[in-house]
């Protein structure tokens, strides 16, 4: 059974999958932002063009907000529109409506508007090296001993940085805003990955005026990887409120030169490593880390993304001393977001880095000094969570011997000493933590429901949405495998904010791992209750008892105990692990990484749908491998990139051969799997260009320019 | 402006602005939803029909063009024999993850194996260069379209 097919994939193919731009509502407007082109100042003028005539336009700004200018957020600091000052390029200024999308376009175009600009902070080394600029609360793990080090320990100290990353979901940002004055309440459609949070956004803003706010997804949402979960509250804010003043349904979809230079991104980082370590035995004896993300203008939900960085920083090493402290920083850009990994692949960029970089001092092979200094049984994570399993060094074992890789280190030193082009070959490991940080899932409190009607027809209910990851065709899946029904009988509903309870957002790695081991422990629970063998044959015989609603609770482990003052316990319940080889060949006359072969080894437990999950991972292992290579914004901050000419994605040209594999599936649970391929491609191929060259480079990505910098800095 | 064209075999006459997207012309005037628009600036290829069997980014193209000659969209090749056989083996290989590139790489792909068809690995990924997939890392796609490529000898 482990290779169902997704439900959604010949509609997507044939064209008939409706997503949101595919919807469309009798005397609809169009709705578009109107943003600042100023990092930091304030608004002197609005300048509208002439020659339109205004009282066709529907215009909301602050004044028109009947609730709250503030977006609810895990740190509620940013504004839907923008109140005193502009704080960064393309902050919302207004919402501005007109049934004619492409006259509105050029109307908001030729608007200009007058600023009174003060000094901002818009490049990312000024930003992060710059200790005033430091806000918001630090978050610190501090598993320090007393003991100086050692005179003999050889001390590395290295500073890493990695840029902006674009979502890049293919599907840009789109809502429509439907206000019923009869009912008065406000409908929402739209492509985001978890409706609850935009449902706060629109009830923040809207308040007292409307008394019922529900919110829909469309059929298909057309990629996400973070870059849909806290923008979207924003933006369905602003069309509801034009909804509201017009009186009429308002479609908002965003330009994707609009999309790129005002929503999300991932989080730039700076992070400083010093490490100790015993030149004789090898291990590393002290580590201290200064893990600094730039956090945009304002604070939203850096915090989380700091904290999940910061508990993945030491990667999978075992270090009995230390002490890692994390930041945020402010700058004057839009404030940054969730991405796929969510602060883990900054933190794993340096310290998969460091790692071959003291491997090269203590002239020791980098897969023998990971051996050396991995996870045991036994041993603790920074925040004193005994590790459990040695799946880590599973994973290793298996990549090394499944890339040739001690063969490959001979043979392509031997080959580079004859050839102007170098070959290389780079590991990088690591876990990643399933589901809400510590104490999050209880938070959550998350619940879903089950529907069995007269024809055995199961719906299941939850908040979670599909965007492209298989999601609902997975977690039907772990519920009719469960008590054997059949497929064609078991169905996740779209998920609507009236009709589908809360079962948590559809992030960190969490819909399979939380709500998918949910469902199917829920299956097994109602087939007890009802005492069936066969669902069919009880539905028919037991006519009056259907349909029937069934409702289920997430009950998190008790043992899970996590202090987020001091960060001390059990940060995630269930880790994923992995390890990762990356083959380059370095093209000396056009300083050009070649990406020649890929292999990945994860534990993410039970695979339940093996195609589906194998997607995930080639997909996040593409969006890490660009990560590392290419993506690049030229000027942060400023206007960033134009659509995708200036900010280039892969395409089918650009990467290696893929091969994955995952072990230890023999598992009851499905851990999580949306994340953990991002984190590792990357720092693979950097230090895959060390092995090819010697030379180390620090920042990403890795284009030609910087390459030629390093290579010309260390001749 | 009046100007005519096949669309999916049919002969259509519109009265259009000359410089209107070929891309709004069909979404808008033809309700043909299938062609996606995510760059609106010829980088993606989501938004990819046949101009004359030739595969074309529908945003950067006007209405003008489209006037005299023949277009099929998604909506016209997913009926026809070997548009059945390829959306099987996308099916198949469980390939679509959002599927807002699909219909862009699954024209792409039919317009490959109609005019070469080798299974050649190479000349699929050079085939489908165009087009930009950002969930799927495209192997699950290669896998589809060699599989296309056998099944459609
Ligand atoms: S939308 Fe036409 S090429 Fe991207
Ligand atoms: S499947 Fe989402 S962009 Fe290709």
């Amino acid at each position: 059974m482990k290779c169902v097919k997704k439900f959604d994939a010949i509609p997507k193919l044939d064209g008939s999958w409706k997503f949101i731009d595919d919807y469309s509502y009798d005397d609809m407007l169009h709705g578009q932002l109107l943003y600042s082109t100023c990092h930091h100042g304030y608004i002197k003028k609005i300048n509208f063009p002439a020659n339109y005539n205004l009282s066709e336009f529907t215009m909301v700004s602050p004044k028109d907000i009947t609730g709250d200018n503030i977006v609810p957020e895990p740190v509620c600091d940013q504004p839907f529109m923008v109140d005193k000052e502009v704080m960064h390029f393309g902050q919302v200024i207004m919402g501005i409506a007109h049934p004619n999308r492409k006259l509105l376009l050029k109307f908001i175009k030729e608007t200009k508007i007058e600023y009174e600009e003060l000094p901002a902070i818009t490049d990312i080394k000024e930003c992060l090296d710059n200790e005033e600029n430091h806000f918001g609360k630090e978050t610190i793990i501090d598993h320090r001993t007393k003991k100086e080090p050692k005179g003999e320990w050889i001390h590395h100290h290295n500073v890493y940085y990695t840029p902006h990353q674009e979502q890049a979901y293919l599907e840009p940002q789109g809502v429509i805003s439907v206000y019923d004055p009869k009912a008065n309440s406000m409908f929402v459609l739209i492509s985001a990955q978890c409706p609850f949070f935009v449902k706060s956004g629109v009830e923040a803003i809207m308040g007292d005026a409307v008394s019922e706010v529900i919110i829909e997804s469309p059929e298909g949402i057309g990629g996400a990887f973070g870059g849909k979960e806290d923008f979207p509250s924003l933006f369905a804010g602003i069309s509801s409120l034009l909804s509201y003043k017009s009186g009429k349904p308002v479609k908002m979809i965003l330009e994707r030169v609009d999309d790129i230079q005002i929503t999300t991104k991932r989080h730039p980082a700076r992070v400083e490593l010093d490490t100790w370590t015993d030149p004789i035995t090898k291990k590393i004896k002290r580590c201290r880390i200064d893990y600094r993300i730039d956090a945009g203008a304002y604070q939203t939900l850096s915090p989380v993304v700091l904290a999940r960085g910061v508990l993945h920083s030491i990667s999978g090493y075992s270090v009995l001393d230390t002490f890692i402290r994390g930041r945020l920083f402010k700058s004057n850009t839009p404030s940054n977001g969730a991405f796929r990994g969510f602060g883990v692949p900054q933190a794993l960029a340096a310290m998969e880095a460091h790692i071959d970089r003291i491997a090269a001092d203590l002239n020791i092979n980098p897969y023998e000094f990971r051996k050396i200094n991995l996870f045991r049984i036994g041993d603790e994570f920074p925040t004193t969570q005994k590790i459990v399993e040695e799946h880590l060094s599973d994973c290793l074992e298996r990549v090394i011997q499944k890339s040739d890789y001690h063969k490959k280190v001979i043979e392509f030193a031997e080959w580079n000493k004859t050839h102007k082009d170098k070959k290389g070959i780079g590991i990088a490991i690591g876990y990643h933590g399933g589901g809400y940080t510590g104490n999050g899932e209880k938070v959550l409190d998350s619940e879903v429901k089950v529907i069995i009607d007269k024809e055995a027809q199961v719906k299941i209910f939850v908040a979670n949405t599909d965007m492209g990851q298989g999601a609902h065709t997975t977690l039907a899946q772990m519920f009719f495998e469960a008590i054997e029904h059949p497929r064609e009988k078991c169905w996740v509903q779209l998920p609507n904010t009236s009709k589908t309870p809360n079962s948590g957002p559809t992030v960190a790695s969490r819909t399979i791992y939380i709500i998918g081991n949910l469902l199917r422990k829920f299956a097994f629970q109602i087939k007890d209750e009802l005492k069936f063998k066969n669902l069919e044959e009880y539905v028919k015989t037991h006519q009056n008892e259907f349909p029937k609603e069934f409702h289920k609770k997430f009950v998190p482990d008790k043992s899970v105990i996590f202090d987020e003052d001091t960060n001390v316990g059990i940060a995630y319940k269930d880790y994923s692990w992995a390890a990762c080889v990356t083959e380059i060949l370095f093209r000396a006359d056009t300083y050009k990484i070649d990406l020649k072969k890929n292999w990945n080894v994860m534990d993410v437990g039970k695979v339940v749908n093996e195609k589906i999950a194998m997607g995930q991972a080639e997909g996040g292992i593409t969006q890490g491998l660009a990560y590392g290579l290419s993506e690049f914004f030229y000027k942060p901050g400023f206007g960033r990139a134009n659509g995708f000419t200036g900010y280039t994605l892969p395409t089918s040209l650009d990467l290696p051969e893929m091969n994955i594999e995952f072990i230890h599936t023999d598992s009851e649970i499905a851990k999580g799997l949306g994340e953990i391929p991002m984190d590792f491609p990357a720092p693979s191929v950097r230090n895959a260009f060390h092995n090819a060259t010697g030379v180390f480079v620090d920042e990403y990505p890795m284009i030609p320019e910087r390459l030629f910098k390093a290579l010309e800095e260390n001749k | 402006m009046k100007i005519s064209f096949t669309l999916n075999k049919q002969a259509v006459t519109i009265d259009v602005e000359p410089m209107k997207r070929l891309l709004d012309v069909l979404r808008e005037d033809f309700n043909l939803l299938g062609a996606k628009e995510a760059c609106g600036e010829g980088e993606c290829g989501a938004c990819t029909v046949l101009l004359n069997g030739e595969p074309v980014t529908s945003c950067i193209l006007n209405a003008a063009h489209a006037d005299g000659s023949e277009i099929e969209t998604v909506e016209g090749i997913s009926q026809t024999e070997l548009g059945k056989l390829i959306i099987d083996c996308f099916d198949e290989t469980n390939a679509v993850q959002c599927g807002f590139c699909f219909p862009g790489f699954f024209i792409s792909s039919y317009h490959y194996i109609k005019t070469d068809g080798e299974k050649d690995l190479n000349k699929i990924k050079t085939a489908l260069s165009g087009n930009i997939c950002r969930c799927t890392g495209y192997e699950k796609i290669f896998e589809s379209v060699m599989l296309a490529c056998e099944r459609a000898n």
